[in-house]
């Protein structure tokens, strides 16, 4: 089969195999050897699963037509048995269907014996359009049924209405259903039991079920009560169109432009709230529940929002983690996590990113989200675990979520400008799109039309124009579809939807309108620079297409602390407003740098003060006192970075006649104290003494033969026998060091009966090399004890430790 | 991009820019709804809340009106999410109803069944509900109308009142207009209110608010019952009504500390309603003493507390609320609005006196430096003393004197709120004290002269705070305060802000010492009016105190 298979692909023209690999791309990742390898890969179930998922509704139900229609014997079908399946179907929808999967290499052959390549049955349901197996194949006596087709439609009528509920809802498919657990089978479904038009099935080519029994509907049933709406169930040949308002493309525009410019504030606030308070990272990763709670009400959002927003911008870069010692002392964490090792807070590209236009700003939100492989949706929601999911956490970790956006976008760019369907009808075509994708995919579905409202990529719940463009501007690596090569890294400036949205969004303005309120209203979105100078002096109120700004006595003091002069900051409301500056301004401005540095602070390390102002002056004036750096910060007062110690003396050195004060001003009194080394024993004194303690009598007695003993015993270790010393470290000549040992345990054995004394040299605990003339007492357990009279102490050797033993001469 | 006059933010304020060629069109399109915060000269602010889009709703406007108005002003993309909210918040008024029912009385009646259960499950309407009579229909009972409309605001479910008012003792009034008419704004605000049945009309000082109770009055053509601020509040608003209406004096009775009077037209303090014997309130019989036909509460920001309460259980009768601001420093703007009623006329002060009812009014700071003396002592004052201490500097005393002998020979008012002050400034200017202990003869006498003109100068305490009329003080100095009280500044500007005769220029100055906490509150207080629109000129006690320019002809 694999050769015909094989040879039809031969057979194609280098343009129709093409066609198929473009189809089919993953057939050629990696490039087969051959075509029969290619063919191999084609028939295989992952290729034939990948290939079908990709097929809408429509195709998918012609197939499994195919895959009803084959004959038993040659499981071989045709265009024309397929069409028989579809009668309610357009003929020509149909071929085209068949074209489709013909071109796929789904069916193959001729037109008249199509045959569907086997891996199609291995991955789809056992149950192709909804129909259960054929009635001879699950029981005789359902089988006598069906053949009778009168009195199979009699019985069918005859059902009672619980029955025909079943019946219909089986019909639909699956045709398969479980009987009740418990043995207990409700009344209706014990009557088509009993008719044999259900069949009871233990294993319906699956693992058997232990809860319970299933019951299948036969085919030629399921096709009885299909009648109406045809063997294959309703086909629907067409995308269903979704419901709708349509709105007018420029309102949609205006709307998601209008979101798109909310989105990159909130953003830029949601940042600069973490970083005024950065939020720890969690143990289990992510952002804890209460800072999120904060963030979002920092910038007045809801929290699905927030961590959106979050999300978006961790995976734009914008927001990162950083260790809590890189940021040095004098940031705090926020309550509770104190004690994190890690914080987030906004990353070096954040100060990047805000230098950008509003619509190049959006531009890296809006392609970090479309890439972005994480379901901010998930945030809040709980786990497998019943353990919420927090934002920027590896739970809302999905693979599948740049595909479901894609698909998404890619869904509502196929619709006319404007339109803008429900959300149910988004996910309803792409159910039809792609059925086998889309399964499962529901929350992501919805998750991506919350994210493109909120970013301004739909307006009004359409798609905006700049959308669109973003929409096919991704679609552009789209010869790359398994994402195999290398992302495209597009420069953010120069994208199309950029310049699209730029077009919508309204200028930047470079002035402001100041009001006698000191309010200070920018109307419009503020140049990069003008937002910078008036972040300084005044304090922001509102928010939004504008922004309303105060000035305050606090924010001038602000202003004049990072170096403005007075005069700056009226140059700088003259050059920005367009409106004459209000009195209350300048007089505001005027009365702060009036009071602005009236108090100075400063750290010395000794102060000198006098009553006597002429006496100070003369101090300032002693060029001897030069190096005290004397500074004059008062008529009666100065100060010098000298300790004060120092400074004392060196007033002193120049005549003066200083007196030291404490914190509280008392004079501190202080005699003069010489240098004096710590005291010792006077040398003097020893010598005085008597030449120590006389000895005598017994204790003489006893160094004496301490002494003598010693002596003796030196004389006797530089007797120690050769065969001793040179045993120490090398093998006596002669012997091995085995030999060597057992001749040294023999004499020492010998030792120890007659109780003889001997030399043994052995290596002590630290590798050294001993020679020892000891009286061996006891020889047991690996070990020798032995008195050394020298001493008077017994010693313990290791056996194994001893190199030689030779008798005393 | 429309290029439209009107900025959409999104706290929900709106900023237009009053330069703008649509100005005036958005102004009327988005007044309906938006509550005007601030009219500084070039970008008046207005905010969208909750009270003003019910506001709206209640006048008739509906959420796609408000919306289309937004969108056709706005400058720029008016964000998705703020269009949505609106149209909620809108969409929470009138769902639930207060009606009379045939049979039951008063009731409370849910269009939308699920919010009424929501409600009646609440703990804070416990004990105003009675039976249930349908999925649509509660009982109320009829002393909780008050309550349970306050309750219902606080859950953020606002109750159309269409329960309708009593109409009361009918009694007949007119306006008396010989040779003089209600004012085109004036007849408005009486039409506003009429059409709404109850609610607060907010007029700036000078704009004749009493004229606007006593055309009210003559719509109701009932007993009214009018409660004002003070004896000579109330004495004022007797001259006006008789100058202006067809009631006669013996018709109009006075309750007050002195005269217990109840007439068809009443008018009462809310001192005495609200003095206690024994902790009881003892003169709440007022309130049922005759069927009203229209209670006029006058200046509603000052409405003491228990006022309120005997309001809820008024909530039959029309009920007018007059006022110069809605800002209430105890911020109960919100039982303002459930009590009383909303808003139902609101002008910007600036458009008033463009249209030439209000004397314009400069506004000037007067800047004090303070002798090393004083300076020292402000010094080492407590924190709580220093007020007290910056603002009844002697320093000010020659700079108030050269004030006034600038305006000689115009009605100078100086207002102070230190009595020991006052005494100096007297004695200083020769000129007569009106101050809490004086008694009211005297202060008619003294008001009486100082209108005549035969009295120039006048040193008045806070008791000139409120409604005192002097139609022709021109000039206001203003030398201490409450702290820093912003519907104070308001009022005392008011005090000169009365059309003048000839149609000459009012002067409003402040003296305040300089780089102290003087300053600080005079900053505060003048924000209020700053954002009213009237720029302070800030000046220089120097410049004051000068010697006169040599004269040139």
């Amino acid at each position: 089969m694999a050769t015909a298979f094989a040879d039809q692909l031969r057979s194609l023209s280098d343009d129709a195999l093409g066609a198929l690999i473009q189809l089919r791309p993953d057939l050629v990742v990696p490039v087969p050897s051959d075509v029969s390898a290619l063919a191999v890969r084609a028939q295989s179930r992952g290729s034939v699963a990948r290939c079908l998922d990709g097929l809408d509704e429509f195709t998918l139900a012609v197939l499994d037509a195919a895959r009803l229609s084959r004959a038993e014997d040659s499981a071989l079908t045709s265009v024309a048995a397929i069409l028989a399946l579809a009668p309610a179907a357009d003929p020509e929808d149909v071929r085209v269907a068949v074209g489709r999967l013909r071109a796929r290499f789904l069916l193959h052959g001729p037109e008249e014996a199509l045959q569907v390549v086997g891996a199609v049955d291995e991955v789809t349901s056992p149950y192709p359009a909804g129909l259960g197996r054929p009635a001879d194949y699950l029981d005789a006596q359902a089988a006598a049924l069906c053949a009778d087709k009168a009195k199979l439609r009699r019985t069918v009528l005859a059902a009672p209405p619980g029955a025909r509920a079943v019946l219909d809802r089986l019909a639909a498919g699956p045709p398969v259903g479980t009987l009740g657990s418990g043995g207990s089978v409700a009344e209706p479904v014990r009557w088509l039991i009993d008719n044999h038009i259900l069949v009871p099935v233990s294993d319906a080519g699956r693992a058997p079920r232990a809860d319970g029994e299933l019951v299948e509907l036969p085919r030629e049933v399921g096709l009885l009560l299909r009648r109406d709406s045809g063997p294959l169930g309703a086909l629907r040949p067409f995308p269903p169109a979704p419901e709708g308002q349509v709105r007018d493309p420029k309102s949609v525009d205006s709307a998601g432009a209008g979101q798109v410019m909310e989105a990159v504030r909130t953003t830029e606030s949601l940042l600069e709230a973490l970083a005024v308070e950065p939020a720890a990272v969690l143990k289990t990763g992510g952002l804890g529940v209460r800072d999120l709670k904060r963030l979002a009400r920092a910038v007045g959002l809801e929290e699905p929002a927030t961590a959106l927003l979050l999300e978006v911008a961790h995976a734009a870069g914008l927001l990162g983690e950083s260790d809590v010692a890189g940021t040095g002392r004098g940031v705090s964490t926020s309550r509770a996590t104190g004690t994190a090792d890690e914080i987030f807070l906004p990353t070096g590209t954040y100060d990047l990113w805000r230098a950008l236009s509003t619509a190049q700003r959006w531009s890296a939100l809006a392609t970090a989200w479309l890439a972005m492989t994480r379901q901010p949706g998930l945030v809040g929601q709980r786990d497998d675990r019943d353990r919420p999911i927090n934002a920027l956490a590896p739970d809302a970790e999905r693979a599948g979520a740049p595909q479901a956006r894609r698909e998404v976008l890619a869904a509502l760019a196929g619709m006319p400008p404007g339109t803008a369907p429900r959300a149910d009808d988004v996910l309803a075509l792409l159910a039809w799109q792609a059925p086998r994708r889309a399964r499962g995919r529901e929350q992501a579905h919805r998750d991506a039309l919350t994210g493109a409202a909120m970013l301004g990529l739909t307006g009004l719940g359409a798609l905006t124009s700049y959308g669109r463009l973003l929409e096919s501007d991704d679609d552009e690596p789209g010869g790359d579809p398994l994402g195999t090569g290398p992302g495209g890294e597009r420069l953010p400036g120069a994208s199309e939807p950029v310049r699209a949205l730029d077009a919508l969004l309204p200028a930047p303005v470079d002035h402001v309108l100041v009001q006698a309120d000191l309010s200070v209203v920018v109307p419009g979105p503020p140049e990069p620079e003008l937002a910078a100078e008036l972040d300084v002096v005044a304090e922001l109120e509102s928010a939004g297409g504008a922004s309303v700004h105060r000035v305050t006595a606090a924010s001038v003091r602000r202003a004049l602390d990072v170096g403005y002069a007075a005069t700056d900051l009226h140059a700088l409301f003259r050059r920005r407003s367009r409106t004459p500056i209000p009195q209350a301004l300048t007089y505001l401005i005027d009365d702060a740098a009036r009071k602005h540095g009236g108090l100075r602070a400063g750290s010395a390390g000794s102060y000198v003060r006098s009553d006597d102002e002429a006496l100070v002056a003369e101090v300032l004036a002693d060029k001897r006192l030069g190096h005290a750096a004397l500074r004059r910060l008062a008529p009666t007062v100065l100060v010098s970075p000298l300790q004060l110690a120092r400074l004392l003396g060196s007033l002193r050195d120049a005549g003066f006649a200083p007196v030291a004060e404490d914190s509280a001003g008392a004079a501190v009194l202080s005699r003069p104290k010489a240098r004096r080394a710590p005291s010792r024993t006077p040398v003097s004194a020893r010598l005085a003494e008597p030449a120590g303690p006389l000895l005598a009598g017994p204790r003489l007695a006893g160094v004496v033969e301490q002494i003598r003993r010693g002596d003796i015993a030196t004389r006797a270790a530089r007797r120690a026998p050769v065969t001793v010393r040179a045993a120490n470290g090398q093998s006596v000549p002669g012997l091995t060091s085995v030999q060597a040992h057992t001749q040294a345990m023999a004499v020492l054995q010998q030792a120890v009966r007659e109780k003889a004394r001997v030399w043994v040299g052995y290596v002590d605990a630290h590798g050294a090399t001993l020679s020892r003339l000891v009286r061996p007492v006891s020889l047991s357990a690996g070990y020798l004890r032995a008195e050394d009279e020298r001493t008077e102490t017994l010693h313990t050797f290791a056996l194994h430790r001893v190199t030689a033993a030779v008798l005393e001469e | 991009m429309s290029g439209g006059p009107l900025i959409v933010q999104s706290d929900k304020t709106l900023l237009l820019e009053v330069d703008h060629p649509d100005a005036q069109a958005c102004r009327m399109a988005i007044a309906p709804f938006a509550e005007l915060e601030r009219s500084p000269e070039h970008v008046h602010t207005y905010r969208l809340t909750p009270l003003g889009l019910w506001n709206a709703r209640a006048a008739g406007h509906d959420a796609e009106s408000v919306v289309d108005s937004l969108i056709k002003f706005s400058r720029y993309p008016v964000p998705h999410a703020l269009l949505v909210d609106v149209a909620d918040t809108m969409d929470r008024y009138g769902r639930l109803q207060l009606a009379n029912d045939p049979t039951h009385g008063l009731v409370l009646r849910g269009l939308d069944k699920i919010v009424l259960v929501e409600v009646a499950k609440s703990k804070k309407l416990a004990g105003m509900l009675g039976a249930r009579i349908d999925d649509e229909t509660i009982v109320v009972h009829p002393s909780e109308r008050g309550r349970l409309k306050q309750a219902l605001l606080k859950l953020g479910w606002p109750a159309e009142d269409l329960a309708g008012y009593v109409d009361g003792e009918a009694h007949e009034i007119d306006l008396a207009e010989d040779g003089w008419t209600l004012r085109s704004y004036q007849q408005e605000a009486v039409d506003g209110f009429w059409a709404g049945g109850s609610g607060v009309v907010v007029l700036p000082c000078g704009a004749g608010k009493t004229l606007v109770g006593a055309a009210a009055m003559a719509t109701a053509k009932a007993t009214t019952l009018i409660l004002v601020t003070n004896t000579v509040a109330g004495r004022q608003w007797k001259r006006e009504l008789v100058a202006r209406t067809s009631l006669t004096e013996d018709e109009i009775g006075e309750y007050s500390g002195e005269r217990k009077e109840i007439r068809p037209v009443t008018i009462a303090t809310y001192q005495v309603l609200t003095s206690r014997r024994g902790g009881a309130f003892t003169h709440l019989d007022l309130f049922g003493a005759r069927d009203w036909g229209l209670v006029i509460y006058d200046e509603v920001h000052l409405l003491p507390a228990p006022i309120f309460r005997f309001t809820a259980d008024l909530q039959a009768r029309r009920r007018l609320g007059l006022t110069a601001t809605l800002v209430r420093e105890d911020g109960r703007e919100g039982d303002v609005f459930s009590l009383i009623g909303p808003k139902r006329y609101d002008a910007p002060w600036k458009d008033i006196e463009a249209q030439g009812w209000i004397a314009p009014a400069e506004c000037t700071e007067v800047r004090v430096t303070l002798t090393d003396a004083e300076r020292m002592t402000y010094a080492v004052t407590d924190a709580e003393e220093r007020y007290r201490v910056a603002a009844t500097a002697r320093t000010k005393l020659p700079v108030v004197r050269a004030l006034v002998e600038k305006h000689a020979g115009e009605q100078t008012l100086v207002i102070g709120g230190y009595i020991d002050q006052l005494h100096e400034l007297g004695e200083y200017l020769d000129a007569p004290i009106v101050q809490g202990s004086t008694t009211n003869k005297e202060r008619e006498r003294l008001f009486d002269e100082f209108r005549a003109g035969t009295l120039r100068t006048l040193v008045i305490s806070k008791v000139g705070n409120f409604s005192i009329d002097l139609p022709e003080a021109a000039v206001a100095i203003q030398v201490s305060g409450t702290f820093g009280s912003r519907q104070e500044e308001a009022q005392r500007l008011g005090r000169v802000l009365r059309p003048k005769a000839d149609g000459r220029q009012a002067h409003f100055y402040t003296v305040v010492s300089r780089d102290t906490i003087d300053t600080e509150y005079a900053a505060h207080r003048q924000r209020f009016l700053a954002e009213q629109g009237y720029a302070y000129t800030i000046v220089d006690a120097d410049d004051v105190l000068g010697p006169p320019l040599p004269q040139i002809d």
